[in-house]
C-alpha cells in the first residue's frame, strides 16, 4: 500500500535531486513521486523482465492493496455466514442435509473452511507482498529524503501559494541570515547557498515526522499481519468439558478438541493441571429477563506444572485464567446428570455423571446418552432443569436445576462398542438394539426405574455441572495490540502533520541601504488547516527581525500577517496560486 | 534510471526474502521425520521400537488401581512392563481388551507385568468391562489424564488407546498409537527384553 495522497505527476526528466530549483510543489525531492507510479523511463532489456517489474509495481500500488483488502473482506463473509468445518463441523453436516444439491458445489469452492483455503491464502499473501513491496522502498525514501537537504530557494517567491515581501533595514545576508536564525528556533531543517552561489537565500523545510507517521503506519500493519501469522502458526486452541469434582491435565488426549498451529504440537501444550471445585451460574429471578443468566463463576485448583504448587483460580466469562502463557477461557456450561445402571444379573455396569448438551440454551432442556455396553442397555435422555408438564409434554421454564427431571427412553441390545470403530459418547448407535419402552420415562432424583424382563435398572442419582473451558495460546496477541497501537499512532502523525516549505529570498534594496525580502511558503497537503497561520507568524517574526533593530520605531506589520490577527487590513493579502 | 535500477534491485530482495521464508517454512514442515533411536514396525509410524541405549525413560508414577490399591512404577523394576492407557467409553479399547488379557496371562511367567491406566472413566464402568473381558491386571484410575500427562512429555502419547512397553531397567522400549495387535506385541516384547 503506497501513500495515502493523489499521486503528482512526475515529469520524466527531473534535474539531480536537491540541486535543481523547485518546478512543481515538492518536485524534485525524493519522496514525493509515489513508488509504484512514478518511475524510470528506462526501456526494459527484454520483455518478461518489463513484465515482471509492471507486475510488481501493480502489486504494491495502493489501488491493487485496497482491492485486496476489500477482497479479503468479502472472502472473510462465507466464513462468518455459512459453518465452518473447523469451529462447527456439526452444523456442516446439518447444512449438507438441508441444502443436499449445493453443499457439494459451496464445498468444492472451499466455503466450509475458508481460512485454509489457497484463494484465502492467495489474497492475504499477495497483500502482505503488496505491503511490504510498498514499506522496504518506502522506508529506503525516507532514509534518502532525510538525507537531502531541502531544495534551492526558487527565483519568484511570489508564485508560491503563501507569499509576502517586507522592506528590511539589514543588508540581503544579515537579513537571510536572521531569517534563517527564525526558522532554525522553529526547528525547520534549512539550507543556505553554498559558497560560490549568487544571491542571499534560505531554504526551510519541516514535518518530516509525517512521513514517519506514514511508514509507521505501514510497518505496523505488516506487523499485525506478522503476529497474526505468528499466533496462526505456533499459538494452539483446545477445548475441554470439566464435570465439577473432576479434574484434567492439559495433554493432547485429555482434550476434546484441539486445534494446533502450523508449527505447534501437542508437545507444546501447557503441562498444567486443573481441578473443577465448584460452578455456580446465577440466573434473574423476576422481571422482564426472568432466566436470564446474570452471573456465571467457576472456582478452580490448578498447578501449573505436575508436582508444582497448587493455587486457586476464578473464571468468569470474559475473565480468563491464565496459566502461564496460556489462557483459559469458561465458553459454556450445562447439567451432567449422575445415573447408575446395573446389568441383568443385577451387577454394577455404570455409574458416572455423564454431561448432557443443552439443546436449548434459555431453559437448559439438555439431551445426552447413556452407555452401559456390557449390560447390554443404553438410554437416550433429556433433562429438564425446573420441569412442568404442559399437557403431559415436559417444558423446563427456568435454567435453574429448580426441580430437575430426567425423561428416558431405554435400548437393549449391542451398542457396537466393540466393534473398534469409533463413536461419539453424545450419541447411541440403535441399529443393534430394541427399544425397552414406547413412552419416555420420567424419573426424579433418587428414583430408579427397573427394567421389563430382568433387563437391568437405571437410577437418577443426582446432578453435577459442567463447564466447557477453552484453552488458548496465541504468541501474536500482544505483539498485535502493541502494533495496532502503533499504526494509530503513525496514522494520526501522518493526518495532523504536513510537510511544508517556507524560501527566503533578500535583494539589495533600490535605495542601496537594507534590502527587499520575500518571503514564500508551500505545504503539499493541509489536511488539518493551520498551514496559512504559521506561515503568518513565521513571516511576522521573520519581518520584525528587519524592521525594528534595537531601539528603532515599532515595527511595520507586513501585511500577510493579518490573516488570524486582529490588524484590520486585509489588504496586499498573499497571493495564492502559481 | 538510478532510481528504476534501485528498485528492482529491491523488488528481487523482497521476492528472494519470500522464496527463502517458503523454504524455509517447507523445511520446518517437513523435517519431522523419525528421530534418533526411533524405528517403526513394518514402516508403520504407529508402532515404535526405541533401540536399547537410546531408550527414554518412563516416568515414575504412583497411583490408585480401580480397586483402590496403590501402585508404583517403581516396584516393577527388573519386570518389562506394558502400559496400556484405555477407558471402557473406547471402542478401540474394547475391541483390544481381549488381546491384552490374553498376553497377560501368556506372558506372566515370563516376568511381563501388565498395567492399564483408565482415562475419563469410573472404577465402576471400567471394572465391568475388565470383568466381561477377562483382565485380571491392575489399572490405575487416572481420570483426570494426569500419568498420560507425564508419558506424554516423553513419548507421544496422544490418543486412547496407547500401550508403552517399559523394559526391566524403566526405560520405553516400544510403544503402539492405536489399538494393539498380538503380532506387534509379541515383536515388542521380545525386543524389549534386550537391553544394554
Amino acid at each position: 500500500m503506497t501513500d495515502v495522497r493523489t499521486p503528482q505527476s512526475k515529469p520524466a526528466q527531473s534535474p539531480a535531486e536537491g540541486t535543481g530549483e523547485v518546478t512543481g510543489p515538492f518536485g524534485p525531492n525524493g519522496t514525493d513521486a509515489t513508488e509504484s507510479g512514478g518511475g524510470g523511463t528506462s526501456v526494459p532489456l527484454d520483455a518478461s523482465a518489463g513484465w515482471l517489474r509492471w507486475g510488481w509495481r501493480q502489486l504494491t500500488s495502493m489501488r491493487t492493496a485496497l482491492i485486496l483488502l476489500f477482497l479479503l473482506a468479502l472472502g472473510a463473509i462465507p466464513g462468518s455466514i455459512l459453518p465452518q468445518q473447523g469451529t462447527d463441523p456439526a452444523s456442516v453436516q446439518q447444512y449438507y442435509a438441508s441444502h443436499p444439491a449445493l453443499a457439494p458445489w459451496l464445498n468444492r469452492l472451499g466455503l466450509f473452511n475458508v481460512f485454509a483455503t489457497p484463494w484465502f491464502a492467495a489474497i492475504y499473501l499477495l497483500l502482505f507482498a503488496s505491503l511490504i513491496g510498498c514499506v522496504v522502498p518506502r522506508t529506503f525514501k525516507l532514509v534518502g529524503a532525510a538525507r537531502t537537504p531541502p531544495p534551492r530557494a526558487p527565483r519568484n517567491l511570489k508564485r508560491l501559494p503563501h507569499s509576502t515581501t517586507y522592506d528590511s533595514a539589514l543588508p540581503p545576508d544579515a537579513a537571510a541570515s536572521a531569517a534563517a536564525g527564525i526558522l532554525g528556533a522553529h526547528r525547520f531543517r534549512l539550507r543556505r547557498p553554498a559558497a560560490g552561489d549568487s544571491g542571499q537565500w534560505v531554504s526551510a523545510e519541516k514535518g518530516y515526522l509525517r512521513e514517519v507517521g506514514n511508514l509507521l503506519f505501514h510497518l505496523s500493519l505488516v506487523g499485525i499481519l506478522v503476529s497474526i501469522a505468528l499466533g496462526g502458526l505456533f499459538g494452539y486452541k483446545a477445548d475441554k468439558l470439566l464435570v465439577q469434582g473432576t479434574s484434567f491435565a492439559d495433554t493432547v488426549s485429555a482434550l476434546d478438541e484441539t486445534h494446533f498451529g502450523r508449527f505447534a504440537t501437542g508437545s507444546d501444550l501447557a503441562p498444567f493441571r486443573m481441578t473443577l471445585d465448584n460452578f455456580s451460574a446465577s440466573y434473574i429471578t423476576s422481571g422482564q429477563n426472568e432466566g436470564q443468566p446474570s452471573s456465571f463463576k467457576a472456582s478452580v485448583t490448578y498447578s501449573a506444572t505436575p508436582g508444582g504448587p497448587s493455587r486457586q483460580g476464578v473464571i468468569e466469562v470474559n475473565h480468563p485464567l491464565s496459566v502461564d502463557s496460556v489462557k483459559v477461557y469458561l465458553i459454556g456450561h450445562g447439567y451432567a446428570p449422575v445415573f447408575k445402571v446395573t446389568g441383568p444379573g443385577g451387577t454394577l455396569a455404570y455409574e458416572q455423571a455423564t454431561p448432557f448438551i443443552p439443546a436449548n440454551t434459555a431453559t437448559m432442556l439438555s439431551d445426552g446418552v447413556v452407555k452401559a455396553p456390557n449390560a447390554n442397555l443404553g438410554f437416550m435422555g433429556v433433562f429438564v432443569p425446573t420441569a412442568i408438564s404442559d399437557n403431559g409434554t415436559l417444558e423446563s421454564v427456568f435454567p435453574a436445576a429448580n426441580f430437575p427431571v430426567v425423561s428416558l427412553i431405554g435400548y437393549s441390545g449391542n451398542l457396537g462398542m466393540n466393534s473398534g470403530l469409533s463413536q461419539s459418547v453424545y450419541q447411541l448407535d440403535t441399529t443393534g438394539m430394541t427399544k425397552v419402552n414406547g413412552s419416555p420415562h420420567v424419573m426424579l432424583p433418587g428414583q430408579t426405574w427397573t427394567l421389563p424382563d430382568g433387563k437391568g435398572s437405571i437410577t437418577f442419582v443426582g446432578v453435577q455441572q459442567w463447564v466447557s473451558l477453552a484453552i488458548t495460546y496465541d504468541p501474536g496477541q500482544v505483539p498485535a495490540l502493541v502494533f495496532g497501537i502503533l499504526a494509530l499512532a503513525g496514522l494520526l502523525l501522518s493526518f495532523f502533520i504536513r510537510r511544508r516549505r517556507v524560501f527566503v529570498r533578500a535583494v539589495p534594496a533600490a535605495s542601496g541601504a537594507g534590502s527587499i525580502v520575500t518571503i514564500g511558503g508551500l505545504t503539499r497537503t493541509d489536511a488539518s488547516g493551520g498551514f496559512e497561520e504559521e506561515f503568518a507568524e513565521l513571516a511576522f517574526e521573520i519581518a520584525s527581525t528587519g524592521t525594528a533593530p534595537p531601539g528603532a520605531a515599532a515595527p511595520v506589520a507586513p501585511a500577510a500577517v493579518t490573516a488570524g490577527d486582529d490588524n484590520p487590513e486585509p489588504d496586499n493579502q498573499s497571493e495564492t496560486g502559481a | 534510471m538510478f532510481k528504476a535500477k534501485r528498485r528492482t534491485v529491491v523488488a528481487v530482495a523482497a521476492v528472494a526474502v519470500v522464496l527463502l521464508a517458503g523454504a524455509l517454512a517447507v523445511t520446518l514442515t517437513t523435517g519431522s521425520g523419525a528421530q534418533a533411536g526411533v524405528s517403526y514396525l513394518n514402516g508403520n509410524p504407529a508402532e515404535r521400537v526405541y533401540t536399547a541405549g537410546d531408550r527414554p525413560l518412563a516416568p515414575d508414577f504412583t497411583g490408585t488401581s480401580l480397586t483402590g490399591a496403590p501402585i508404583k512404577l517403581a516396584s516393577y523394576r527388573g519386570k518389562i512392563v506394558v502400559l496400556n492407557f484405555w477407558g471402557s467409553w473406547c471402542p478401540p479399547c474394547r475391541d483390544e481388551g481381549p488381546t491384552l488379557a490374553v498376553l497377560a496371562e501368556q506372558y506372566a511367567p515370563k516376568g511381563v507385568a501388565f498395567l492399564g491406566d483408565d482415562v475419563a472413566d469410573t472404577p465402576a464402568n471400567a471394572l465391568d468391562f475388565t470383568r466381561s473381558v477377562g483382565i485380571t491386571y491392575p489399572s490405575l484410575s487416572d481420570p483426570g489424564y494426569l500419568i498420560v500427562q507425564d508419558f506424554s512429555q516423553v513419548v507421544p502419547v496422544n490418543d486412547t488407546p496407547t500401550t508403552v512397553v517399559i523394559d526391566r531397567t524403566g526405560h520405553i522400549a516400544g510403544m503402539v498409537l492405536g489399538k494393539v495387535s498380538y503380532a506387534t506385541m509379541v515383536t515388542l516384547l521380545s525386543d524389549a527384553a534386550v537391553t544394554r
